[in-house]
């Protein structure tokens, strides 16, 4: 044992050797040595759920830095670090979760995207989310906003995932889910859409509810459009029924006598009250219009257009309004055509001849007053009266031979009269007309057949 | 310990080695060897330093390095003894006895 302490002061020698060997096993292990211990500990990690995870290794000392949802689970991070064979101490740079008080989450849709936002409880459920929206809104853009946080309440999970689905029957607007209460607000992307979204919400996990549910309904939506080229009047939209549907396109084949009606309506349900009434009525302001569209949104009537004469317009302007119900509003845009050159006497026959072959004016049964639907009618009428200011018109009035003789003669002269009134009244000076009646005395059918009765009843337009 | 054993055995061979071959010689050898009292100093230092690494208060790599040294100079001084001992065994047995 002596001789060994003897020895061993001359064992000194070897250190500068071994300082070398040292400096160059420093060297060389610290970098791979490092980079071992970062794997593994990120590998001891791996079912530990963290957020914000950075592992950092010096020399054997490692630094975990990482966002914990709970405090087992930060406590338990951290252990299995230090467990990691090599691993001299752990810098437990770890920390909870802030937690959210009120837990709130949110999803916005504008016209290109969605937005999620707010609080979401684990990066599992934030994932989740994201792929149920991309999948309920097929192709829309989804933008992923979501911060983690504590303190979800329970279910949360199933309760995002059904006002994900609602977030696809929305237009645009916001859904928001603060603690438990159920926020909407926004436009529906289709007629009944608001109100499958508040059946849907019904179905909300237990202990949910909504606090506000402020979901608009889109417009609803009726067009029409006159083509004077085409000769086409175009209806589109909704209309709440097929009765609705039915009167008015028959409503629409008695006004626009000489278009040919092309029907594109479809039904849906959300039609604002008396819609067939303001449709109507505006319909008959249409079809004085020489071109023009109509447009029913919700209670808003949009008309617009050419008059054919400046007194019509006049009319059209002030007195639709007056044709609605009760709430609904008139915005005409009515401009007047510029007026047609004038003809000749001779011109002006045929062209009353040809537009009385299209249509006739048409009067309550056994009256004189002059029906509605014949208004455009009229206006045409009109108009050709103005293109010949010098020539003198008379109307004559006809009736078909039902009745007595003498009162059917009495009713011809009635409604001559009425015309002559009507004509009178739009600003044409009353000595260029001279209203006859003849009764049933100049048929231009048989009086045998219903059709034949129909054509006897009529007011002609001659040009004297 | 056994995680970096494995991780730099090779380093650590090459002390033993060195620790082994430098007590054979220095059984034989010539000249002075360190005084007692500096002897002291340096034992005392080597404890200190073990004294800081079981502490672990180096950080980082400084507190690698530490580890690695004294591991390393731990193995030299082992071999340098088993070195010694077997050179002393092995004089004694050939010197003639006195």
């Amino acid at each position: 044992m002596h001789g060994l302490f003897r020895w061993s002061s001359k064992w000194w020698p070897g250190v500068i050797p071994l300082v070398i060997f040292w400096a160059i096993a420093a060297w060389t292990s610290t970098e791979p040595l490092e980079i071992d211990l970062a794997q593994r500990s990120a590998a001891a990690l791996k079912d530990t759920i963290l957020d914000k995870r950075r592992i950092s290794v010096a020399g054997r000392d490692v630094t975990l830095a990482a966002d914990a949802f709970s405090e087992d689970g930060r406590q338990s991070a951290v252990a299995s670090v230090a467990a990691v064979p090599g691993v001299r101490l752990v810098d437990d740079q770890t920390r909870l979760v802030p937690e959210a008080k009120p837990f709130v989450w949110s999803a916005e849709r504008d016209v290109l995207r969605v937005t999620l936002s707010g609080s979401s409880p684990l990066p599992a459920t934030r994932g989740r989310l994201m792929d149920a929206a991309r999948a309920n809104l097929g192709g829309v853009e989804v933008v992923d906003r979501m911060n983690l946080s504590r303190g979800a309440p329970p279910r949360f999970d199933n309760a995002v995932l059904l006002l994900l689905d609602l977030v696809g029957k929305l237009k645009d607007g916001k859904i928001t889910l603060s603690d438990t209460k159920v926020s909407l607000s926004g436009m529906a992307r289709d007629l009944g859409g608001r109100e499958a979204i508040a059946a849907a919400l019904k179905k909300l996990p237990e202990g949910f509810s909504v606090a506000a549910n402020e979901v608009k309904a889109p417009p609803y939506i009726f067009q029409a459009y006159k083509d004077p080229v085409a000769l086409t009047l175009t209806l589109t939209g909704n209309v709440p029924d097929s009765n609705v549907h039915a009167a008015l396109v028959a409503a629409a084949g008695r006004k626009f006598f000489s278009e040919k009606v092309v029907d594109n309506l479809k039904a849906s349900v959300g039609a604002p009250a008396s819609f067939a009434n303001a449709a109507v009525s505006a319909l008959g302001a249409l079809s004085r219009l020489s071109t023009g569209t109509l447009v029913v949104s919700d209670r808003e009537v949009k008309l617009s257009g050419d008059a054919l004469y400046e007194a019509a317009a006049s009319e059209i302007r002030a007195g639709l309004g007056k044709d609605f119900p009760q709430g609904w509003q008139f915005k005409p845009e009515i401009s007047v055509k510029p007026a047609a050159a004038p003809v000749d006497a001779t011109v002006c026959q045929q062209l009353f001849a040809e537009l009385l072959g299209k249509a006739r004016i048409r009067f309550e049964t056994g009256k004189a007053n002059i029906v509605a639907d014949s208004a455009g009618l009229l206006d045409r009428l009109i108009e050709t009266a103005l293109r010949c200011p010098t020539a003198n018109i008379e109307i004559s009035g006809h009736t078909d031979t039902d009745g007595d003789e003498a009162a059917n003669q009495g009713l011809s002269e009635q409604r001559a009269q009425a015309v002559a009134d009507y004509l009178v009244k739009a600003g044409l000076p009353a000595n260029r007309f001279s209203a006859v009646g003849y009764g049933s005395t100049q048929p231009i059918a048989g009086n045998e057949t219903d059709q034949g009765k129909a054509q006897n009843r009529r007011i002609d337009f001659v040009v004297k | 310990m056994a995680y970096l054993t494995t991780f730099y055995w090779g380093w650590l061979l090459a002390s033993g080695l060195l620790g082994f071959a430098m007590g054979w010689i220095s059984v034989v050898q010539h000249g002075n060897g360190v005084s007692r009292k500096l002897r002291w100093w340096l034992s005392a230092l080597v404890a200190a330093l073990v004294g800081v690494a079981l502490a672990r208060v180096v950080p980082g790599r400084f507190g690698y390095w530490l580890d690695l040294g004294l591991i390393m100079f731990a193995l030299y001084l082992c071999f340098c003894a088993v070195g010694s001992w077997l050179r002393g065994w092995v004089v004694s047995r050939s010197a003639p006895p006195a």
